[in-house]
């Protein structure tokens, strides 16, 4: 009974949430998947940019406090740079995070990217921003340059190559689709099918179930929000 | 420039998530509210309790500005009676259960909508309803429970009845807890797919080293095997239906 009276004021308070809040906890949960996922997620751009917004609007209130020096605001200074920090933090975490992946895997990345741009004209979370698919194209024109001047030109022309596939063995690194990790189920997201070295089998997602699982069962899920990495 | 940690949390990454938690504040001086990055807080007025994250609790704490009301779990007799259900024989094997879930609120996302779109954002700890407030739920240990009574008894000891008595209480459950979770690590096999619920954060960043890495191991192990069964069921499909479309997968290269 008080259970029920319970939902009903949740469901009643809930639409008063403001804006900056859910993307708080919509970029807090972007930093865990992106710290946790053995790949990389799609970029979450237009999230990015409100909140990059509105930490720069809060560095200007901030300079703005500190030139008027009142003793009184002093705390209030203090807990808002407190609160600046943290998310800086999360932002350049969840940005470093994506560079480490971007840099162990450059061919891999730079080829999905490709065939994604050639697929859809623009979508609304790409795989890599604007700014990262930058940085990958001259990190890699330059080390490319680096190793043909150092030692590649040397080689013979046919094993010149960065991203040889010939022979049946690729040499483009791909991130392990099958790695194991922990997640929790956040919707009823249906059954995934579970691969083992006998059989396999299937396991139900529900609410509030934690799993260790292989990624490569629950990177949808977790892409459309049913699912989220722990 | 790029992040040198390997994929997973490191503890302090979820004490700082832990930090996200809202407790309950008791003010001992005025402060209006304030205009945060992550959404106003309520201005707090003594002696109304006031819900604040957790970091800027202990911030507050640390200056004697407010004293924190532990949550309605973090005592003497909620403690004992959680740690009376995981060490009853007859619960060997789980955990005791999570807090209960808020119905869902979102709706799965639609075809076009973003990565982490609002709409589709469901709720999950540290920012789940009264997980560490004054008001909740007293017979459930919380997802960030190990970390929030770390931070809790370490910087605002004063304001438990019984700081000692909680701290041996919480290494009781939390040694009880381990030794269910290395006992469950027999049933770890290559296909992973384990149901671990009621694990906690700090829990999962213990063992997350150990079990990835077991399961890694294992299937890697019995990667031909897997392979030789799928091939086999694919074989087995394409001669009852007649027609497949299954192809070898072409970047196989460990065989």
């Amino acid at each position: 009974m008080d259970d029920d009276i319970q939902d009903i004021l949740d469901s009643v308070s809930r639409p008063s949430v403001p804006q900056r809040t859910l993307d708080l906890q919509a970029l807090t949960r972007a930093w865990v998947n992106e710290r946790t996922s053995p790949e990389l997620l799609p970029y979450p751009s237009d999230l990015v940019e409100r909140v990059m917004e509105r930490v720069k609007k809060q560095i200007e209130t901030i300079e703005d406090m500190t030139g008027t020096a009142d003793p009184k605001s002093n705390f209030t200074l203090v807990i808002l740079q407190t609160e600046l920090e943290r998310f800086k933090f999360l932002v350049r975490s969840f940005l470093r995070a994506r560079i480490a992946k971007i840099d162990k895997y450059p061919h891999h990345y730079r080829a999905e990217a490709l065939k994604e741009s050639q697929a859809t004209l623009s979508t609304p979370s790409p795989l890599l921003s604007h700014l990262e698919q930058q940085y990958l194209q001259s990190h890699q024109g330059l080390l490319s340059q680096h190793y043909h001047s150092s030692f590649l030109s040397s080689f013979p022309t046919a094993l010149q190559k960065l991203d040889d596939t010939a022979g049946g063995i690729s040499m483009v690194d791909k991130p392990e689709e099958d790695s194991a990790v922990f997640c929790r189920v956040l919707r009823d997201a249906g059954s995934v099918e579970i691969q083992g070295a006998t059989s396999a089998s299937e396991a139900e997602l529900r609410r509030g179930d934690v799993f260790v699982i292989r990624w490569s069962a629950v990177s949808d899920a977790v892409k459309r929000g049913d699912v989220e990495l722990i | 420039m790029a992040l040198p940690l390997p994929p997973g949390l490191t503890p302090a990454e979820v004490g700082f998530l832990c930090e996200m938690e809202l407790v309950t504040v008791i003010p001992r001086q005025r402060l209006e509210g304030l205009e945060l990055l992550g959404g106003p807080t309520q201005p707090m007025i003594p002696p109304f309790a006031t819900p604040l994250p957790l970091w800027l609790a202990l911030l507050l704490k640390k200056q004697r500005r407010a004293n924190i009301s532990p949550p309605g779990w973090l005592n003497v007799e909620a403690l004992t009676h959680i740690l009376d259900f995981e060490t009853d024989e007859r619960t060997a094997d789980v955990f005791s259960p999570s807090p209960r879930l808020p119905q869902p609120t979102s709706t799965a996302p639609l075809e076009e909508d973003p990565y982490l779109a609002h709409d589709a954002l469901e709720l999950s700890p540290p920012f789940l309803k009264d997980a560490a407030t004054a008001q909740a739920q007293d017979d459930a240990l919380p997802y960030h429970w190990l970390e929030l009574s770390h931070l809790l008894l370490t910087h605002a000891a004063d304001d438990f009845d019984d700081p000692d008595a909680v701290h041996r209480l919480l290494r009781d459950l939390r040694e009880v807890r381990m030794s269910k979770l290395r006992k469950g690590f027999r049933v770890l096999d290559a296909g992973a797919g384990v149901k671990m619920n009621g694990m906690g954060g700090m829990e999962v960043a213990e063992v997350r080293g150990f079990v990835g890495g077991v399961v890694d191991g294992l299937r890697r192990i019995n990667r031909s095997r897997e392979e030789a069964r799928k091939e086999e069921e694919a074989e087995q499909r394409e001669n009852g239906l007649g027609s497949s479309n299954y192809r070898d997968d072409e970047d196989d290269d460990m065989l």
